[in-house]
């Protein structure tokens, strides 16, 4: 036995060594061969090993023992081949014995082997872990090729199908749009990226929906194999349109449904006419500026992807009564009016990322989408303004058109574009509530009638200051044989001119807020002397117009009006026009007033869809049908009544001058009526009688 | 964990185990996932000596492709030819033909993917992703035919291949299909999961642990008569069909100890007269 500080005790021949070398190494390869996985011929294999096996022996004799060597030969193992824990067991195995045969050192042998043990681990550990890598980028390649494959089939099919004048959907089994082309895109009216997602049933007409999904249930089963048929489809603007669809099943490779194709064509001559329609639809023929439904196509979209620092900004613009110059000059010069406006609009934002719009008349939108350079909008719309002011010459007449401006200045991104456009408008209207006419124009007399109504408007509030115009009462009356009287409406009297005729003025140069106000201060001071007088107790109606009901000040006109003459709230009476309570504004004003105590009566009543919705659900005490509707003799209309009815609320038939119209009206089971047959307007002091 | 979120097409679902990367584990390799692992450790716990198939047909491969270049192929068609591993084709082939080409083909994207990383820069390899069923996407690829020249003997080759080719598929046909493009003098080398041993009363058990892996593939085993057949009217070289330990060994890890190693997977080359 000797010690490892005494230094190996081994003293062979040199040819005797490498003889048993020899043997030691075939031996190795004989049995590793039959547990590993070697990619060598037998002689290649027993080379390497006894390369291996020299290597090791020389690791043994080397004084102080270095482990070095016998730790190469453990990781040059594992290169040979799939060497794993078998190959390992039988390299220990075969080489401890062979070695301590050959009269190495125990205490070598056993140090030699642990380094050969722990340089194969090691290299082992690494071979595994670089194997591992390259699966793993192995798999990352494959997902990539198989996402690069399914992109270039979807190129493939962009650049097919796009080509094509046919329209190309592809429809996933939960009838959702996978694809479309351009062709669809245009035929429905919306870009592909809307149409992606988008489920079938909002692209296809209700009335043909049940049928579409029996043929489509019937290629899912297999029962037919395609589907032909005239389709109608809904565009993005809601018109119809007729379509010649074929359809079919694409199934995967194990036969299951996976999803239909679907062609739609329109090739027909209609298809390129409505293409053209939509065009002209798209723009205001007269000036060439995109008209209100393309604006608000645009304005959806610059909200969305508008700079959230800085937002968008819509004005509503407004050419204050442009109608005189049209009318007072003629159409042509009005026209040049509205071209020249639009050519300084350009102008005057041509710094700005903008649209502007011609919607109707003579009012205009625009929608700016603001930068870091955008100046103020208070900057903005003086320069508007200022660039208006100057005259423009038509047929020799300078003229200059103050503008009225609605402004929504950087509404949230979520907003509807209608909502939008709707809160311009309300501005607009309050802007245009707050003037009287201004405008700068020279006459040069044509249409004297017309001119006269436009001197009137204007004329009016200096004729209710003047006392001109009046106030005057008529009677609500009940419908049986014996007429009763059970409230009194206040009205204007103007010449003669009808309480409708006047409104109707009042309403067009915006004075109808002031002048309503003032009504209700007359009419609340009658009402209040009445009751000292004679014991006034019946409702006091007041009719409001439509800028009336939707007017921010609304109420506080009101309870000013009530504190100044003392009338009580409960003893009021406030017409909201049917039409006017699809806006919030008006609605909100009605809920406020009822609270107050003041009562609601529903006017103009019949004329929309909405309305008998509206007397179901609002706090409303009385309904008046409309004056246009008291010859009618529609078989609804005792339906309607009686839905009145059951609301509790109390009907009146406007503007009944006949007895036959009050027979009708009676019947149908109305219980009140305005109009001339039951009372006439009558001036205050010839209605106390009646009292 | 599952990778087979949707960003990942359902044939690379690493969950599912393939057998290209079994194989791989069997011959001691690391290319393999935790699934493929699982599958693996089961089948060697039904008996330890499927790893040794795995060795044996790995080797009977190197002999039939050193035999085939010994007689003068320069070109080979691997079909099947799944995670290149140790010993892969044209590492042989090039010991006996320094210049020689071959053309992989496996429809496993994964070990499609490997491949091509591994044999980017040899410009006389390739790898083509299809699938054995459908010859003439591989026969009529352009470039599978830049490498192959279909009018020079080719060396054809279905390791541990057909086994996985349903009856329902018509294996014969398909073989047929491919073995009319060769040219007189060509190679064609199977081997192929057989039934005429005694000893392999696991395999039912196998079979089912495959079945229950998720595995998309599915073992149908076939009789030596089943396989000579597939040789169509090529001429069986010497042994015949044998168990692939049995077929031409040279050296001391051609043959395993267990009996059974050597036999359970059939190895026949035949040449076209």
């Amino acid at each position: 036995m000797t010690t490892p500080s005494q230094g190996p005790d081994f003293s062979r021949q040199p040819s005797e060594d490498r003889r048993s070398r020899s043997l030691l190494t075939r031996k190795w390869a004989y049995l590793l061969a039959d547990v590993a996985v070697v990619p060598l011929q037998p002689a290649e294999l027993d080379e390497q090993l006894g390369a291996l096996l020299n290597t090791l022996c020389d690791s043994l004799l080397s004084e102080p023992f270095a482990d070095r060597g016998a730790e190469q030969v453990g990781q040059r193992l594992v290169t040979v081949g799939y060497v794993t824990e078998a190959g390992l067991r039988c390299t220990l195995d075969t080489l401890g014995k062979g070695l301590l045969g050959m009269g190495y050192p125990a205490d070598r042998v056993v140090q030699a082997l642990s380094a050969l043990s722990a340089g194969f681990v090691a290299a082992s550990r690494e071979s595994v872990f670089a194997q591992q890598e390259a699966m793993q980028v192995s798999l990352l390649k494959a997902v990539r090729d198989a996402r690069w494959r399914i992109q270039s089939s979807e190129n493939r099919f962009g650049e097919v199908t796009e080509a094509l004048s046919s329209g190309i959907m592809i429809i996933n089994m939960d009838y959702t749009v996978a694809r479309a082309n351009a062709a669809v895109a245009d035929i429905l009216g919306q870009t592909t990226g809307e149409l992606i997602g988008a489920p079938l049933r909002d692209l296809v007409h209700p009335d043909s929906a049940s049928e579409l999904r029996k043929d489509l249930d019937q290629l899912r089963n297999g029962d037919i194999q395609r589907v032909q048929r005239p389709l109608r489809l809904v565009r993005q603007d809601n018109t119809v349109l007729v379509i010649a669809l074929t359809a079919r099943m694409l199934r995967d490779a194990e036969n299951k449904p996976a999803e239909f194709v679907m062609v739609i064509e329109d090739s027909t001559e209609l298809m390129l006419l409505q293409g053209e329609l939509n065009r002209q639809a798209l723009h205001d023929v007269l000036t060439g500026l995109p008209n209100r439904q393309f604006f608000t196509t645009q304005l959806e979209t610059a909200l969305r992807r508008a700079d959230a620092k800085y937002g968008i900004t819509v004005l509503h613009l407004d050419l204050d009564a442009f109608g005189l110059v049209s009318n007072g000059l003629g159409r042509q010069a009005g026209e040049q009016l509205l071209v020249h406006v639009s050519r300084q609009l350009s102008a005057v934002l041509s710094g700005e990322r903008v649209m502007i719009a011609r919607f109707e008349a003579d009012e205009f939108g625009i929608l700016v989408e603001n930068s870091a350079e955008t100046p103020e909008v208070t900057a903005l719309i003086g320069a508007i303004n200022r660039e208006l002011a100057e005259p423009f010459f038509v047929d020799n007449h300078g003229v200059a058109l103050p503008v009225s401006i609605g402004v929504v200045h950087r509404p949230a991104r979520d907003s509807d574009a209608n909502e939008v456009l709707r809160a311009a408008d309300r501005s607009l209207r309050r802007a245009k509530s707050g003037r009287r006419g201004q405008w700068g124009i020279h006459h040069q007399g044509t249409d004297l009638a017309e001119r006269e109504n436009h001197r009137l408007a204007v004329s009016m509030a200096g004729a209710w200051e003047d006392g001109e115009i009046t106030v005057r009462y008529r009677p609500v009356m009940t419908l049986g044989a014996e007429p009763v009287m059970a409230g009194v409406e206040a009205v204007f009297d103007w010449d003669g001119r009808t309480h409708e005729e006047c409104v109707a003025l009042a309403e067009d140069t915006g004075l109808m807020l002031q002048l309503g106000e003032s009504l209700l201060r007359v009419s609340g001071g009658q009402a209040q002397w009445w009751r000292q007088r004679v014991g006034f107790t019946l409702p006091l109606f007041l009719a409001l117009t439509h800028f009336q009901a939707v007017d921010a000040d609304l109420v506080s006109r009101i309870i000013r009006a009530c504190k100044h003459t003392r009338v009580a709230a409960e003893q009021l009476v406030f017409g909201f026009p049917a039409s006017s309570l699809t806006n919030s504004d008006a609605a909100d004003n009605l809920d406020t007033i009822a609270d107050m105590g003041a009562h609601i009566l529903l006017d103009d009543f019949g004329l929309g869809p909405d309305d008998l919705a509206l007397a179901d659900t609002l706090p409303i005490s009385w309904v008046r049908i409309a004056h246009r509707l008291v010859d009618s003799r529609a078989t609804f209309l005792p339906g309607l009544v009686d839905s009145l009815a059951a609301t509790d609320a109390r009907v009146i038939v406007d503007g009944v001058a006949t007895e036959e119209q009050a027979e009708f009206w009676h019947k149908t089971g109305a219980s009140f009526v305005t109009g001339s047959l039951r009372g006439p307007t009558q001036d205050p002091s010839d209605l106390v009688n009646l009292l | 964990m599952t990778l087979n979120d949707s960003w990942v097409p359902d044939d690379i679902d690493i969950t599912v185990p393939s057998v290209a990367r079994v194989y791989d584990y069997l011959l001691g390799g690391g290319h393999n996932f935790a699934a493929d692992r699982k599958l693996a450790a089961q089948v060697m716990a039904m008996d330890p000596s499927f790893q040794h198939v795995a060795r044996i047909s790995r080797a009977a491969l190197g002999r039939m492709v050193q035999l085939m270049a010994g007689q003068g192929i320069r070109q080979f068609l691997d079909i099947g030819s799944g995670i290149p591993t140790v010993n892969n084709v044209h590492e042989i082939a090039r010991e006996v033909v320094p210049d020689c080409r071959v053309a992989y083909v496996d429809r496993d994207p994964v070990a499609v993917a490997h491949s091509e990383l591994l044999l980017a820069d040899d410009p006389r390899t390739m790898m083509l992703r299809a699938d054995i069923r459908q010859p003439e996407h591989i026969l009529d690829n352009p470039d599978v035919n830049r490498l192959i020249d279909f009018d020079q003997p080719v060396g054809l080759l279905f390791l541990m291949m057909l086994h996985w080719v349903p009856d329902a598929d018509d294996p014969q046909a398909i073989v047929g299909q491919y073995r009319d493009r060769l040219v007189s003098g060509s190679y064609l080398a199977i081997t192929h999961v057989g039934t005429d041993h005694d000893t392999m009363d696991k395999l039912p058990e196998v079979e089912d642990a495959i079945r229950r892996s998720g595995s998309r593939e599915h073992l149908f085993k076939r009789d030596a008569d089943q396989v000579r057949a597939l040789f169509g009217d090529f001429d069986l070289l010497e042994p015949g069909i044998v168990g692939c330990g049995e077929w031409r060994p040279n050296s001391p890890g051609d043959i395993s100890d267990y009996a059974a190693g050597n036999q359970i997977i059939y190895a026949g080359v035949g040449r076209k007269p």
